[in-house]
């Protein structure tokens, strides 16, 4: 399956931008894909003043104007292989933290940056795909799931309170959502079902459910061979 | 060179048994890989079961999480199937663990053996494991019982004879 979306990303689009904008600033001279700007990126440093009449007053530039160029295929393709590098791990959740620093990692140092704005467009991209992208707020950032498993309000929010530490507890969730017992041991239960959390009954007092894409030590490691020859083909 | 903990020893539910299935699968084949990694690094070839709770490597202090006595049985098991463990007693509380197969030692002590020319020579069992001319190969030192069976793997192949020689056991190589 991935590997077909793969193989659709790698064909590479024609497309370039009508306007001779972007393409004629010092800036871009060198680039055959278009990127968006980020809230960073200061437009008028790009575009030579005489352009600058031109341009439709209020307007707003964002990647819908500009279309999509090879930059968030490629992207797209890197998040991928990232994913599914990953998934034996995770279940198929990852912080944006951690993907971001695996892509950066992934490029070299002398290939394009890459931020995390563009990494959440890309995904938004391949969400619109239907490939099983989706991403769920946690804590200030996001979680990327990769993989379709069946997430509700109730899931994410529970996600949510597992943020802080890795992990959460039926009582936790009782206490933080005023939830019945029932309620929290139905979304945990699925949570291990999907393989995005692992049980520690030996924790002093309750349970506690641990889900790997939280679990900071997990984040820097690399994929040891050893690991890698213990996932499942 | 210090042993190389995977990251799944400092994660606390590795030492719970997984409830879910799939999850499970994952869990032991990192555990069947972190006991066999731990025997080879610390040249064990047999383990005691009552001994192994407390060994660091099912017992992680410094998270305060232990493999139970039933999950190390389980883990145990896994390992006996893929062939890489041999229980010495019906009650199971001792075992031999082979993080290299009799096979896979019998490949490397004939390699040896050719490269050096020294196919059609007879050794004794104790030359091979702790004689001078061995000394830096990964089977020197290797534990009799286990050389033993690596030459009866070598035997079956036809590339090897286990002899008497005076009151101790010997091998030709052809």
């Amino acid at each position: 399956m991935f590997s077909q979306r793969i193989k659709l990303f790698k064909c590479r689009s024609s497309w370039r931008p009508s306007s001779p904008t972007w393409r004629s600033s010092p800036a871009n001279i060198n680039r055959t894909s278009e990127r968006a700007p980020s809230s960073g990126f200061s437009f008028r440093k790009c575009v030579p003043p005489s352009e600058l009449t031109r341009l439709p007053p209020g307007k707003v530039f964002g990647p819908e104007m500009l279309g999509v160029g090879d930059f968030y295929y490629e992207l797209g393709v890197q998040i991928i292989e990232v994913c599914l590098a990953l998934k034996h791990r995770n279940g198929g959740l990852i912080t944006l933290d951690e993907l971001h620093q695996r892509v950066l990692k992934g490029r070299g140092k002398y290939a394009q940056d890459v931020s995390q704005d563009d990494l959440v467009r890309a995904i938004k991209k391949l969400k619109v795909m239907g490939s099983g992208f989706g991403m769920i707020p946690v804590g200030g950032s996001y979680l990327v799931q990769s993989v379709p498993a069946e997430l509700n309000m109730d899931h994410t929010v529970v996600l949510q309170l597992a943020e802080k530490k890795g992990y959460v507890t039926v009582s936790e969730i009782k206490d933080s959502l005023k939830w019945e017992k029932e309620r929290a041991c139905h979304v945990l239960d699925h949570l291990l079902k999907e393989g995005l959390a692992w049980l520690d009954s030996q924790a002093a007092g309750e349970s506690q459910y641990w889900l790997p894409a939280l679990f900071s030590e997990l984040t820097s490691r690399d994929v040891t061979p050893e690991e890698a020859n213990q996932m499942t083909p | 060179m210090s042993f190389e903990w995977p990251w799944q020893y400092n994660f606390p539910p590795f030492f719970t048994l997984q409830p879910n299935v799939d999850t499970r699968q994952k869990q032991l084949a990192a555990w069947c890989s972190l006991a066999l990694s731990y025997c080879r690094h610390h040249k064990l070839y047999t383990l005691d079961v009552m001994e192994a709770q407390e060994s660091p490597v099912f017992n992680n202090k410094k998270i305060e999480r232990k493999l139970s006595m039933e999950a190390i049985q389980v883990v145990f098991e896994e390992l006996r199937k893929k062939g890489n463990l041999e229980w010495l007693d019906k009650n199971k509380s001792r075992c031999l663990v082979m993080w290299r197969r009799p096979e896979e030692w019998g490949k490397l002590i004939y390699q040896w053996v050719s490269k050096n020319g020294m196919v059609n020579s007879v050794f004794t069992l104790y030359e091979l494991s702790n004689g001078d001319d061995t000394e830096g190969e990964e089977f020197h030192g290797l534990e009799e019982w286990m050389l033993l069976r690596s030459l009866q793997a070598l035997q079956t192949e036809g590339k090897a004879e286990v002899i008497t020689i005076d009151d101790g056991k010997g091998v030709k190589f052809f």
